[in-house]
């Protein structure tokens, strides 16, 4: 073996055996020194090493708790539709009771429970029935306008058609009173299924987009002046004698979880200036009077407000200066369409 | 030269691999890449030399395990010294060699640091040393292997 490689050798075997002993010695370092050391090196020579250990424990820790993040963002995402709801149901709520404030007596409240099964997209069971003094054809309101009507009732519940029902008719008129017709669901596809459509106009009478229509009063279904929608577009028919509008309802079915059923006796008194009145947030501030009488008057079912001046009567809805007020006999809902004197 | 620090940031890749995506893995199985990197640096580097860097590399990973210091220090130092003192017989253009070096390697950088560090009661000890340190060389051996096919052409380019 050559001088110089023996002499490598030696050295390599030196700087082994001297990297041995400081690595020995560093196992059999007492921890108070020990430690110190490892702390120092994990502060300075290693803090690079350490810092990208770290990111990726932090890593991992991520991978391993994504799963966990994912189920409580669902979660939270699921409460937070709730209230979401909620919070729509509390506005509505608000909104019926501005309603409320506004027709004073003659109507109970009622829950409006939807069907999930075929056929009973355009039906509604009500929470209140014929005790409550819901009968055939009382009409279904909402703060927005006319919801529908009711076709049967029992005793603890009754069953309403919407206005997108096929059955469904109403006596309409144009706001100014000019034009008269009948407002029926519209027989598209699709969206335009939840139109409606304002028929028998005269000729002679046109109404402009967006003008609103509202009930007539016409045959004694519907108080003159609920809101029923407002006008889209004419619709072009073979008929010569008359016009047809397409409407845009004034009530989402989709919105529709309180209304408010009208009893006979508010039918045949009227609604003048419910809906022409103030903006439901006002009405709300003005509710307390019908609330306390509404109290009075509460069921099991929902609430039945009564004129003021006629709380100490105890006849549910029934005004008590009604002289003249025509039979509270059930009416069939399709209405006339033509004004008095012949129109 | 350009031959020597393409090998330094190999053996640097590899530093960040360990600290970097180990953490990453799941398991109890997991590749040892300061292994590698001294295998890989120890054919390159004379005894001496590969006894000094593994006990530079052993006292990085001491500094994060405290309670066994040195431990690793020894246990590279000893793996480097005779990765670089055996280079010649096993470190071949084979990659089944090569794998079988790679093995050797990280199990007995494991069992010395077991034994250095005295944490384990015995049978603890038998099991780690015989089912875990096999199966973590064997891993560190397939992934080694993987990576100098992969590092060789950088590894073996022309440059001084």
């Amino acid at each position: 073996m050559p001088r110089s490689a023996r002499s490598d050798a030696r050295l390599d075997t030196g700087l082994f055996v001297a990297c041995l002993a400081v690595a020995a010695f560093a196992v059999i370092l007492p921890p108070a020194l020990r430690d110190p050391t490892a702390a120092a090196l994990r502060r300075t020579l290693v803090a690079p090493l350490v810092a990208l250990q770290r990111t990726a424990e932090h890593g991992r820790n991520a991978l391993v708790m994504h799963d966990a993040i994912v189920r409580a963002r669902d979660s939270l995402a699921l409460l937070a539709q709730r209230g979401a709801s909620l919070a729509a149901e509390n506005d509505r709520l608000r909104e019926l009771l501005g309603l409320a404030a506004d027709l004073q007596w003659g109507f109970v409240s009622a829950e409006a429970l939807k069907g999930r099964g075929p056929g009973e997209d355009y039906t509604v069971a009500l929470s209140v029935g014929a005790s409550a003094g819901v009968v055939p054809f009382s009409p279904l309101v909402a703060p927005e306008g006319l919801v529908g009507t009711v076709l049967s009732a029992d005793p603890g519940m009754s069953l309403a058609i919407l206005w997108a029902h096929p059955d469904f008719r109403a006596s309409a008129m144009s706001a100014d009173g000019a034009a008269f017709g009948i407002v029926k669901a519209h027989a598209g596809r699709g969206a335009s299924r939840w139109l409606l459509e304002l028929t028998g106009i005269p000729f002679r009478q046109q109404l402009r987009p967006g003008a609103r229509i509202l009930t007539s009063g016409l045959g004694g279904t519907y108080p003159r002046g609920i809101p029923i929608g407002t006008v889209i577009e004419e619709r072009k028919t073979s008929e010569g004698y008359a016009r047809s509008y397409l409407v845009r309802p004034a009530v989402s079915p989709a919105e529709l979880s309180a209304v408010m059923v009208l009893l006979p006796p508010r039918v045949r008194a009227g609604a003048a200036g419910v809906w022409s009145a103030s903006p439901p947030a006002e009405s709300v501030a003005r509710a307390g009077a019908g609330i306390r009488d509404s109290l009075r008057r509460g069921g099991t079912a929902g609430v039945t407000l009564v004129r003021p001046d006629s709380a100490a009567t105890g006849a549910a809805g029934a005004p008590p200066a009604a002289p003249s007020a025509p039979s509270a006999r059930p009416r069939p809902p399709a209405d006339t369409g033509r004004p008095p004197g012949g129109r | 030269m350009a031959r020597t620090l393409r090998s330094f940031l190999v053996f640097a890749l590899l530093v960040s691999l360990h600290y970097g995506v180990r953490p990453l893995l799941p398991g109890r199985v997991l590749p040892d890449f300061l292994v590698i990197a001294l295998l890989l640096a120890a054919v390159r580097l004379r005894p001496g030399a590969s006894a000094v860097l593994g006990l530079l590399i052993g006292f990085t990973a001491d500094a994060l395990t405290p309670g066994a210091f040195g431990a690793a220090a020894l246990a590279f130092t000893v793996v480097g010294f005779a990765a670089s003192w055996l280079k010649a017989v096993f470190f071949a253009d084979n990659a089944a060699i090569n794998a079988v070096f790679f093995f050797a390697g990280a199990w007995v950088a494991d069992v010395v640091f077991l034994l250095a560090a005295r944490r384990l009661p015995l049978g603890e000890f038998v099991v780690q040393a015989l089912v875990w340190s096999p199966l973590s060389a064997g891993l560190t051996a397939v992934v080694g292997v993987a990576l100098l096919l992969v590092a060789r052409p950088v590894l073996d380019a022309g440059g001084s």
